[in-house]
């Protein structure tokens, strides 16, 4: 696959950091003498994405997925191993490369806060030489898709935390990126906010054929967006492949749910089943062995005949995965 | 080049537009400015009312430099400080990264990206100043008319490297406030001539701070005391601090990004 548009090999990246031990006494003997250690943020990662792909990149705090982001889009050189965007090698940070990346932080803001956000865009419009007519029409679908009329005439300031982040989202592609590294888009905002956000990252990307990278730590944004995720635990690569394959692959076990009629529940022995998980006013949730689950659940429904209400038999839910391959010390599955 | 340009009056416009909202400080701020600046230029009055020359300087020429004085400082104030610390703030959050990632100089967008816009009042001031003490002056030579303004742009430069360098310090060490306030203390050491001062303080203002040279060359050209080769030096000078500077500069960003790892 030469057409990747991300293509990371080996890549690595090593800090060095003071550690100290707490108390007066030990900060003043790190004032004079400090004691380094390495830390392997990213210790070995390997993955492409295809053009037009959106990909979930998920891992708990200080997996790597920033310290990888920040590779990609050059602001920090690796320790050793190679990556291509878009043919360019990021940490050279050309020209030609940057104006055709975007990196967008949910934590941080690149607006300026005393002045509306219409003249920062303005201001970038000058930066990534943007043709006026194309400026126009760009900031145009933009303040259609985000909803963003009245907000860029405001100071920014002024804006709530969710009105911020669109316009956040308008001023990091106004230069109509091929490649959008998106880290925590999502992260502070409301229900309501967190779905527009998504809904507008799922269009740009229809509309665009922009590839996107996006880190998450809400699971609804990457099962919204993303039919591809790359799960990263202490900076090595633990699964790459179907968001849909995941949950087979990292967690062996389906979820039975069966509501009874009598709300007898609490009383009715299941244990014979599978591991009881939760009971409550006559529901009950069984965790079985994914190879035994069709077998198990036609026993309950013969067992428990008419005294059944309802039965399903699901994936246990994507966080539960992700936090049993992050609690568990699992080896590399690759898709 | 034209891009640059085009983007620093969008900076400034911007700016202003920010300062324009807020009118009563607006109007503050400049009175403050014509107060300070009319309390040292009467100071200057009471001084040659006792005395008619000072170390070889006349009262004309004291007027000179005293307006280069408001103008290098205004300078500085107008668009060095506000843009060196709003510096330091993006070194600390970490939002200098957006500025890495744009492409163009990243020094220039970090470091003439604010202003103060009401500072444009002491550097008019400052020009005010310098008029009346050139009106003094009976005849002024076509080469002090040309060396004068090439003297101040060099004094610019000069303070514009140095305040570059020492910033370069946040990469390192986050916070370096402490060390721009000494040099903003030093600064005020500028409104006399550097010769006035004991040896030792006529070094370090004209080295390590040179807002001696940057201030006193100026005058010292239009008081006709200074020669081409002496002005030659400064240019020389003026470049070779600039490209130092952003050199130390680029070393310091490339810690930031852990090139160096």
């Amino acid at each position: 696959m030469t057409d990747a548009v991300v293509d990371v090999r080996e890549l690595r990246k090593t800090f060095r950091v003071t550690e100290r031990e707490e108390g007066l006494a030990a900060t003043l003997r790190s004032f004079v003498k400090r004691h380094r250690k390495d830390v392997n943020a990213v210790a070995g990662i390997t993955f492409r994405i295809g053009p037009g792909e959106v990909v979930g990149f998920l891992g708990p705090n200080g997996a790597g997925k920033t310290t990888t982001l920040k590779m990609l889009s050059g602001l920090l050189h690796p320790s050793a191993g190679e990556a291509s965007v878009l043919g360019y090698v990021p940490w050279r940070r050309e020209n030609a490369y940057l104006g055709r990346m975007t990196l967008l932080m949910g934590n941080r803001t690149q607006l300026v806060w005393d002045i509306p956000a219409a003249d920062s865009f303005r201001v970038l419009q000058e930066i990534y030489r943007i043709p006026e007519g194309q400026f126009r029409s760009t900031v145009n679908e933009l303040t259609e898709l985000l909803e963003l009329q009245e907000l860029v005439h405001k100071p920014v300031r002024n804006l709530s935390l969710g009105e911020r982040m669109k316009v956040e989202f308008a001023a990091g592609l106004i230069h109509s990126p091929s490649v959008a590294f998106l880290d925590e888009p999502t992260i502070g905002l409301d229900i309501s906010m967190q779905v527009r956000i998504r809904r507008f990252v799922a269009e740009y990307n229809r509309r665009t054929g922009a590839t996107v990278l996006l880190t998450s730590h809400y699971m609804d944004d990457v099962v919204a967006l993303c039919k591809r995720v790359i799960v990263i635990h202490r900076g090595r690569l633990l699964y790459d492949g179907p968001l849909a394959d995941l949950a087979e692959r990292m967690a062996p076990y389906k979820i039975i749910t069966a509501t009874l009629h009598d709300g007898a529940a609490s009383s009715t022995d299941l244990d014979a089943y599978g591991t009881v998980v939760s009971r409550e006013e006559g529901r009950v949730t069984l965790r079985v062995d994914r190879q035994v689950a069709p077998e198990r659940t036609g026993r309950l429904v013969n067992d428990l005949g008419s005294r059944l209400a309802d039965i399903s038999v699901e994936d246990p839910p994507i966080e539960e995965v992700i936090d049993r391959v992050f609690t568990s010390e699992q080896t590399t599955v690759s898709a | 080049m034209v891009r640059y340009v085009r983007l620093l009056q969008l900076f400034f416009r911007t700016e202003l537009q920010y300062e324009l909202e807020y009118r009563l400080n607006l109007v503050l701020e400049i009175i403050q400015t014509v107060v300070v600046t009319g309390t040292s230029v009467a100071a200057i009055l009471v001084l040659f009312s006792y005395t008619t020359i000072l170390n070889g300087w006349d009262l004309s020429a004291m007027l000179v430099l005293l307006g280069c004085f408001y103008l290098v400082q205004g300078f500085g104030e107008l668009v060095l400080q506000p843009s060196f610390e709003k510096f330091m703030e993006h070194v600390r959050l970490g939002t200098l990264d957006f500025a890495l990632l744009k492409p163009a100089s990243a020094q220039f967008l970090v470091t003439v990206r604010n202003f103060q816009v009401v500072q444009l009042a002491q550097m008019g001031l400052g020009a005010i100043v310098v008029a009346v003490g050139l009106s003094r002056i009976p005849s002024i030579g076509l080469a002090e008319a040309i060396g004068f303004p090439i003297a101040l742009l060099c004094g610019f430069g000069l303070i514009y490297a140095l305040l570059l360098a020492l910033s370069t310090f946040a990469f390192w060490f986050v916070r370096v406030d402490n060390l721009m306030a000494l040099y903003w203390s030093f600064m005020d050491a500028g409104r006399f001539p550097v010769d006035v001062y004991p040896g030792w303080l006529r070094v370090t203002l004209s080295s390590a701070v040179p807002i001696g040279v940057a201030v006193t060359v100026p005058a010292q050209v239009i008081a006709g005391r200074l020669d081409p080769l002496g002005l030659g030096l400064l240019m020389l000078g003026t470049i070779a601090a600039f490209v130092l500077a952003s050199w130390f500069w680029r070393l310091g960003l490339r810690s930031y990004t852990g090139a160096s790892a």
